[in-house]
């Protein structure tokens, strides 16, 4: 019973030991048959020393919650990682995170642990999610020694599709978070941050969700 | 402590009521928010909320009708929509829908009036009923000017610099310039009995003795002028300033009921700029060709300049410039007369609108017109259409331009004898016709400037007297005063008229003082009231049962607020050398003043529709 992923969850559920992992795989994934607006959602953004989870460490993740289609602003959460060795020059440029920050962070594991928390049987947000997915399952691996499954919507690809079914030509760089936020009227951030990133992919999931609804609502499957 | 709500945080502090809250409680506030993006064409507030909340748009725009559908307002970004929660009882909750794609931060009703609760400042501004808000606004406004002037604290007490210099008016002229000279003053009270008698000045020693070839040894009786005006102890600086600019005199004594406390002389105000109101005057007084008057005439933005700088309020401005008008009118009737000759038979030069109000800022157009006395026989006309001529075209030269309506003393309808304007009169009263009322509505705000014969009295009297009783003309008044309506509100930086237009800049004056002054008018003639000022209207209005109380003082802070930020804004304008206009950006207004411009308009709103309801005023529109 069930789609492919909840099999594969409860397979992996059996397998690894008890901790954050576990606890996070003990909880089911939201039905894709569901209304999406029943469905709890929490839009992550990750900053890293690269592009490259295998070689790359994850710097900060910032967080929040979305449920019934509203932002809950009370769930928003920042946090900085302690990171071995020295931040590139070039990555720090971006994410203006320093040595000295970054060494005042939280360890990995405490972070993961919080983050798989609420993450469990919640629908993950993130533009470009590859990203996101691919340092969460290389993080897990380290940690708990298996990879993550997650249900997961990514705002560029919501994105493409709407130009693609619209048949409307666009550049790649339309499909950046901020330029998407702009084309919806949607506030721009000055900070650069995980949690800012975060909460406008959130907003622009909203946005996204808001002009495809014709009022009657549709399932989750169809943003997977 | 997390920083991360910091963007929405500041964003909060940028918009009214937060703007007032300390840091520590602002920090609390974006943790309790959600946000919530509806499409254009959403239902606001979203149906979809179950419980009732607060909500504050961050980006977009919603359009707010009444229970009959009429628009009511707009809110853009920062704008707060608080009717769900109840506590302004006055109103009844307005509701509406999304016009652009809007997101939104929702606060529930519960935790905000916990906030409430906790930050009675913040309950304030949400509770507090409209005019009461409006009330606090001019406080600091006059507060505000307050410290910066003096002038409009200090009483005439305060002024006074030494005790007085008094003497018996039955010594000689020449032991009173002796004990001037020992006292080094410049004007000598004469007190007989504990009685103020009279007054003489350096002035009064030079031409009513000394060139006249009076002897010193004369009583001093002989040379004081005997009938002098005092100001009382509490008399506010700016108004003993304005009351001797009036007068054209330099010294007045300052009572406290039957007691002489000291002499208020023009050189007390030295300290004080705007002095310059009494130079002014006196320089008016001086002049003896139009081109004289017009070089002291130019003077005038200047000196409003001034005012504004040293804190006066529309009011306090509206009256100098007034009073300084006035004079440049006398000076022309009398030059005019100088050279015409004395008049056939007497007359009263009326003045009429803002002059005739005291609320002149400078240079507003010219409306005045002539009274004469009913002996005139035909030929008499052209000595009047002559010096009506020569005073029209001196105020225009002086840069009171002539009346685009032609209401001018030397228009021939506005020249006439008194039969003639009694007939007028009759004529608007008791057949009113919405084009003449139009034109007509000048001359319900008339002032006898020159009146020697006091021709204008009764006929003023007669005018009360008709208006008062006839309830159709004041219908047209009161339709009248529905004429121009106050905006809605402000819409980003777009002002938000009736009906849902939108304009670039608020017209301070047909959008802000005008309504007001219209309501006052109304007021004023359906209960036969003879001021003509706007304030002194509705403050004598409150005295009977065609305003109340509340109304009255409500109407006079929204009045004074606008009018204030109205006369700022052309001293700006003055001040930098540009024409000075009626017309405020709204970018140019703080989130603040936006509120209590606000405020106003919801105020003179609904004092116009009470009116009209009253007379039914719609039917003659």
């Amino acid at each position: 019973m069930g789609s492919p992923l909840e099999r594969r969850r409860r397979r992996r559920l059996r397998r690894i030991a008890n901790g954050p992992l576990h606890r996070y795989l003990s909880r089911p994934f939201p039905k894709k048959t569901l209304d999406y607006r029943c469905v709890d959602y929490l839009a992550l953004d990750l900053e890293t020393t690269g592009l490259d989870p295998k070689r790359d460490q994850i710097l900060s993740a910032g967080w929040v919650l979305i449920r019934g289609h509203r932002i809950d602003l009370g769930s928003a959460r920042h946090r900085l990682i302690r990171c071995d060795g020295a931040i590139p020059a070039d990555s720090a440029v971006i994410h203006q995170i320093t040595d000295d920050e970054a060494a005042a962070g939280e360890r990995l594991g405490r972070v993961m642990r919080e983050l798989l928390d609420v993450l469990a049987g919640r629908v993950l947000i993130a533009h470009h999610a590859e990203i996101e997915i691919g340092f969460l399952d290389a993080a897990c691996r380290e940690l708990y020694g298996s990879g993550l499954l997650a249900c997961t919507v990514d705002t560029e690809v919501l994105a493409r599709r709407t130009f693609e079914r619209r048949n409307i030509p666009f550049r790649p760089s339309e499909l950046r978070l901020h330029a998407l936020c702009a084309r919806y009227n949607l506030p721009r951030y000055r900070a650069h941050n995980a949690f800012y990133d975060a909460l406008a992919a959130a907003e622009l999931f909203l946005a996204q969700v808001a002009h495809r609804d014709n009022g009657n609502g549709f399932c989750l499957g169809d943003l997977l | 402590m997390d920083v991360e709500l910091i963007e929405i945080q500041e964003f909060l502090a940028n918009h009214p009521p937060f703007e007032q809250l300390p840091e520590a409680a602002l920090e609390q506030i974006p943790r309790q928010l959600t946000v919530r993006y509806l499409r254009r064409g959403s239902a606001f507030p979203p149906a979809d909320d179950q419980a009732r909340h607060l909500y504050i748009l961050r980006r977009g725009a919603v359009e707010l009708r009444t229970e009959e559908g009429e628009l009511a307002g707009k809110l853009a970004e920062g704008d707060l929509y608080s009717d769900a929660c109840g506590g302004n009882s006055e109103s009844r909750a307005l509701t509406g829908q999304t016009v652009e794609d809007t997101l939104a931060y929702s606060l529930s009703c519960e935790r905000f009036e916990r906030l409430c609760t906790d930050h009675p400042e913040l309950a304030e501004h949400f509770q507090d009923a409209p005019t009461k808000r409006l009330r606090k606004a001019l406080d600091v406004l006059t507060e505000q000017t307050a410290t910066s002037s003096g002038l409009m604290t200090v009483t005439a007490q305060d002024l006074i610099r030494r005790s007085p210099v008094i003497a018996d008016p039955a010594i000689s002229i020449r032991e009173a310039a002796g004990i001037m000279s020992t006292e080094r003053a410049s004007a000598l009270l004469l007190m007989e009995a504990g009685q103020l008698a009279g007054i003489i000045t350096d002035r009064d020693l030079r031409n009513r003795c000394v060139a006249a070839g009076l002897s010193t040894d004369r009583p001093v009786k002989a040379i004081m002028t005997a009938s002098i005006s005092t100001i009382s102890a509490d008399t506010l600086g700016f108004e003993a300033l304005l009351k001797m600019t009036r007068l054209n005199v330099h010294h007045l004594p300052v009572v406290e009921g039957e007691q002489v406390l000291g002499m208020l002389s023009t050189s007390d105000f030295t300290r004080f700029q705007s002095s310059s109101g009494v130079y002014i005057v006196s320089d008016v007084h001086k002049a003896k060709t139009v081109a004289e008057l017009e070089a002291v005439s130019a003077k005038i933005p200047e000196l409003q300049v001034q005012l504004i700088n040293s804190g006066a309020t529309g009011n306090h401005v509206g009256q100098a410039v007034s009073a300084i008008t006035d004079a440049i009118t006398l000076r022309l009737i009398a030059l005019a007369e100088a050279e015409l000759g004395p008049p056939p038979v007497p007359y009263a030069w009326l003045v009429g609108g803002s002059q005739a109000r005291r609320e002149q800022s400078s240079h507003s157009d010219q409306d005045n017109a002539l009274l004469i006395a009913d002996a005139m026989s035909k030929g008499d006309d052209d000595y009047f259409r002559q010096l009506a001529e020569r005073v029209n075209d001196g105020l225009h030269a002086c840069g009171y331009i002539y009346c685009p309506g032609e209401v001018m003393a030397k228009n021939p309808t506005w020249r006439q004898p008194l039969a003639v304007w009694q007939r007028y009169f009759e004529n608007w009263i008791q057949r009113p016709e919405p084009k003449a009322l139009m034109l007509a509505s000048v001359f319900f705000d008339l002032r006898a400037l020159h009146d020697p014969a006091g021709l204008y009295d009764g006929l003023h009297q007669q005018v009360l007297e008709l208006s008062r009783d006839n309830r159709i003309f004041i219908a047209y008044m009161a339709a009248n005063a529905l004429k121009y309506r106050p905006p809605l509100g402000f819409f980003r930086n777009f002002v938000l008229i009736h009906g849902g237009d939108h304009d670039r800049s608020f017209d301070l004056k047909h959008r802000g003082t005008v309504p007001i002054i219209d309501l006052a008018r109304a007021y004023a003639l359906s209960a036969g009231l003879e001021p003509i000022n706007t304030v002194e209207r509705l403050e004598a209005a409150a005295a009977t049962k065609a305003l109340s109380q509340d109304g009255a003082a409500n109407l006079i802070d929204a009045f004074e607020l606008i009018n204030t930020l109205r006369i700022r804004h052309q001293a700006e304008q003055l001040s930098k050398g540009e024409h000075a206009d009626n017309f405020l950006a709204p970018e140019r207004l703080s989130p603040l003043e936006r509120g209590h411009l606000k405020d106003a308009f919801i105020l003179i709103n609904s004092m116009q529709e009470t009116l009209g309801q009253r007379y039914q005023a719609g039917r003659f529109t």
